[in-house]
């Protein structure tokens, strides 16, 4: 009783002292809660805005033709999207372009009324600038203008010819989605949410793990702390359980910063989910517990980390291969479909992520479930361990 | 402001039959300590070498030696902090090898280099520390306020400890280390890096653990340190105490009246008997 009582007693104090420290309240719950979503909304409707704009925006096109396509050209010139300038040569077509007065130029070549007419095709070339993003855009607009016109002129042969309108469709092909625009919103959380719980779960505890071990011994607060009765383990537990609840709020923030603009309805978000925004909350719930083991997986390693290292300084140069283990399997998790292998349910963090993506899916895989619940306590409890032996060497801990 | 200390007079005093009665004339009781440790660069190190000594009740111990003496390790076994190599150290009954927790509930440890928790407020710091100690409910409240009047924290007990002066934090600190009555207490180096005015508040708060009855180990390289507090002094030169007794013996055993040359005579007849 006594030593479980000591543990929360060192739990109160690191936990205290960690919602005091401004650097976590920035990056834990400030950052994911207000910065994230201001952020994403903002590059979300400049995006769009942008998208809009280019696809509305008139633009200019150069014709190098001279009187050899006229079909063409009038059919151009009635576009109201289009804006259409002529130049008597290719070279003239392609300095326009380098000065940017038109995004792209069609030269048409000189029999090509000629083919047209015969029913064949008509040869045409586009210029564009590669390095040069309005006039990429021009070449796009350029080739969806010319498959217009392509319809336009076949619909008048097909026409001319007397021959039915199904003549130039060999097949027709209809698609019926039988899911749901919630669960099409499902997936595409399902892709988002666990990688960003992952990350969020892992590096929210940074911060607090780094403070709790090198930032004791590089303070000189660590032998204050070992002198009391408190033993190693009940100080390791007291100060991953600060760690791990640290972890769990950051991870609790960035699912609210994502899910709360969400489930208001932003019109911003709403593009990336379908027509309807619904999520289950029965699968939020899910991954939350799903996140337990994981984050005290990924604390017990800061933990080891923050151990081991002399100062702050030292341990910031140890995360890098504590980002690689998490960083790696968090990607590859949004990479890899749901159905995945039954091996990747025994690789950490990996099998957190794609257990979480499937929760989202829909899909039912219990051995997959156990499995990845098992292995990642166990590996939790591995690390737990690590960080407890590392307590108990004085080599360690007196390093400075 | 006042004597800080006076406060002590009010605290229960320690009672030599809290130990077992084998030990009721030694509070702390080192045989043989030895420490050896290995570095990258020097290979076996022997930090500290058969070091025996014993402390009687109510008695300053001083620890005298240079930096790197071994004085830092011998102090960091007593508290259990270091496990020894070899030898074995009692302290207030308990050994420090078998009943490391019971030590440390035991002992109040003062050091130079230790530090306070910034982001906690003074009374914040000595509650914690009064926690782990298991004091808890009313007994911890009173300890508290009690310490909080009479070091005269009252002013600043809800400042952050990383806002407070260094008088300040001293105060604080010694609030800590003996939120829990502790019987012994154990001071490595406590004046280094302080100004003469904070340095007298820790000599005078020694001075005040003795006349309590509480037994002190005392470390530190400041001869008249040594000479104003220590009812005993082992001399401690490359990890081995080369000479031992009471200041007066000391000066006796070697001709020389000044603490500085006893200290010098010391170490050179040891460095000669050693080449």
């Amino acid at each position: 009783m006594f030593k479980h009582s000591l543990s929360l007693v060192v739990f109160k104090k690191e936990f205290l002292e960690s919602i005091r420290d401004k650097r976590v309240i920035l990056g834990v719950i400030i950052s994911p809660l207000l910065v994230t979503p201001l952020l994403m909304g903002t590059i979300l409707f400049f995006a769009g805005k942008k998208e809009i704009e280019k696809r509305q925006a008139i633009i200019d096109i150069g014709i190098v033709e001279n009187g050899s396509f006229s079909e063409l050209t009038n059919w151009l010139e009635e576009r109201e999207s289009t804006k259409t300038s002529h130049f008597p040569t290719k070279e003239e077509a392609s300095q326009a372009i380098q000065d940017r007065t038109i995004r792209a130029a069609i030269v048409v070549s000189k029999d090509a009324q000629t083919q047209y007419q015969a029913n064949g095709s008509a040869a045409l070339e586009i210029l564009f600038n590669a390095s040069n993003e309005n006039s990429i855009n021009g070449l796009s607009r350029a080739q969806r203008l010319i498959r217009q016109f392509d319809e336009f002129a076949l619909e008048k042969r097909i026409r001319a010819e007397s021959l039915p309108e199904s003549f130039a469709s060999p097949t027709e092909i209809e698609t019926t989605n039988l899911a749901t625009s919630k669960s099409t919103g499902s997936l595409v959380l399902g892709m988002i949410l666990p990688y960003l719980i992952v990350i969020s779960a892992a590096f929210g505890g940074i911060q607090t793990a780094f403070d709790l071990c090198a930032g004791e011994k590089e303070r000189g607060t660590m032998e204050t702390l070992l002198v009391s009765p408190a033993s190693r383990e009940e100080l390791v537990r007291g100060k991953l359980l600060t760690i791990l609840l640290i972890s769990l709020i950051a991870s609790l923030c960035a699912i609210t910063g994502i899910l709360a603009p969400l489930a208001f309805g932003l019109e911003l978000f709403k593009d990336l989910v379908g027509d309807q925004i619904s999520f289950d909350l029965l699968s939020i719930l899910w991954m939350l517990l799903l996140v337990i083991p994981l984050a005290l997986f990924t604390s017990s390693l800061l933990l080891v980390i923050s151990s081991f290292a002399r100062n702050q300084k030292e341990a910031q140069t140890y995360i890098l291969p504590f980002i690689s283990v998490v960083l790696l399997p968090a990607i590859l998790s949004s990479v890899l479909g749901a159905e995945s292998n039954i091996y990747t349910a025994f690789i950490p963090v990996l099998n957190i992520s794609l257990t979480m993506k499937q929760i989202f899916g829909n899909l039912s895989e219990p051995l997959y479930f156990a499995i990845s619940l098992s292995t990642s306590l166990l590996y939790a409890y591995l690390a737990m361990r690590l960080a407890t032996a590392l307590f108990q060497r004085e080599q360690i801990l007196f390093r400075t | 402001m006042g004597d800080p200390l006076f406060f002590l007079e009010s605290r229960p005093q320690y009672r030599l039959s809290q130990g077992p009665s084998h030990l009721l004339q030694s509070v702390i009781a080192a045989e043989n300590l030895t420490k050896t440790f290995r570095d990258k660069k020097r290979g076996l190190v022997r930090a500290v070498t058969d070091v025996s000594f014993h402390c009687q009740p109510g008695e300053i111990f001083g620890l005298l030696g240079a930096n790197g003496a071994g004085k830092t390790t011998t102090l960091r076994m007593l508290a259990t902090l270091l496990e020894p190599t070899k030898g074995s150290a009692t302290i207030a009954g308990y050994d420090i090898g078998s009943h490391p927790q019971d030590v440390r509930r035991s002992i109040g440890f003062l050091s130079g280099s230790t530090a306070l928790y910034g982001r906690l407020t003074a009374k914040e710091m000595i509650r914690y520390f009064g926690q782990l100690n298991g004091i808890t409910g009313s007994t911890l409240q009173q300890h508290t306020n009690e310490l909080i009047e009479q070091l005269e924290i009252g002013e600043f007990q809800d400042g952050r400890c990383d806002k407070l002066s260094t008088g300040q934090k001293q105060r604080v600190s010694i609030a800590r280390s003996i939120v829990h009555s502790p019987p012994v207490m154990i001071f490595d180096e406590p004046t280094s890096g302080l100004d003469v005015m904070t340095s007298q508040t820790i000599m005078a708060f020694i001075e005040q653990c003795r006349s309590d009855g509480l037994t002190v180990v005392f470390s530190t390289h400041i001869m008249s340190e040594v000479e104003r507090l220590c009812d005993h002094v082992a001399i401690v030169h490359h990890g081995k105490i080369a000479a031992e007794g009471t200041v007066p013996e000391l000066r006796s055993q070697t001709g020389e009246s000044a603490m500085e040359n006893v200290f010098l005579k010391v170490v050179n007849e040891l460095e000669a008997e050693n080449v």
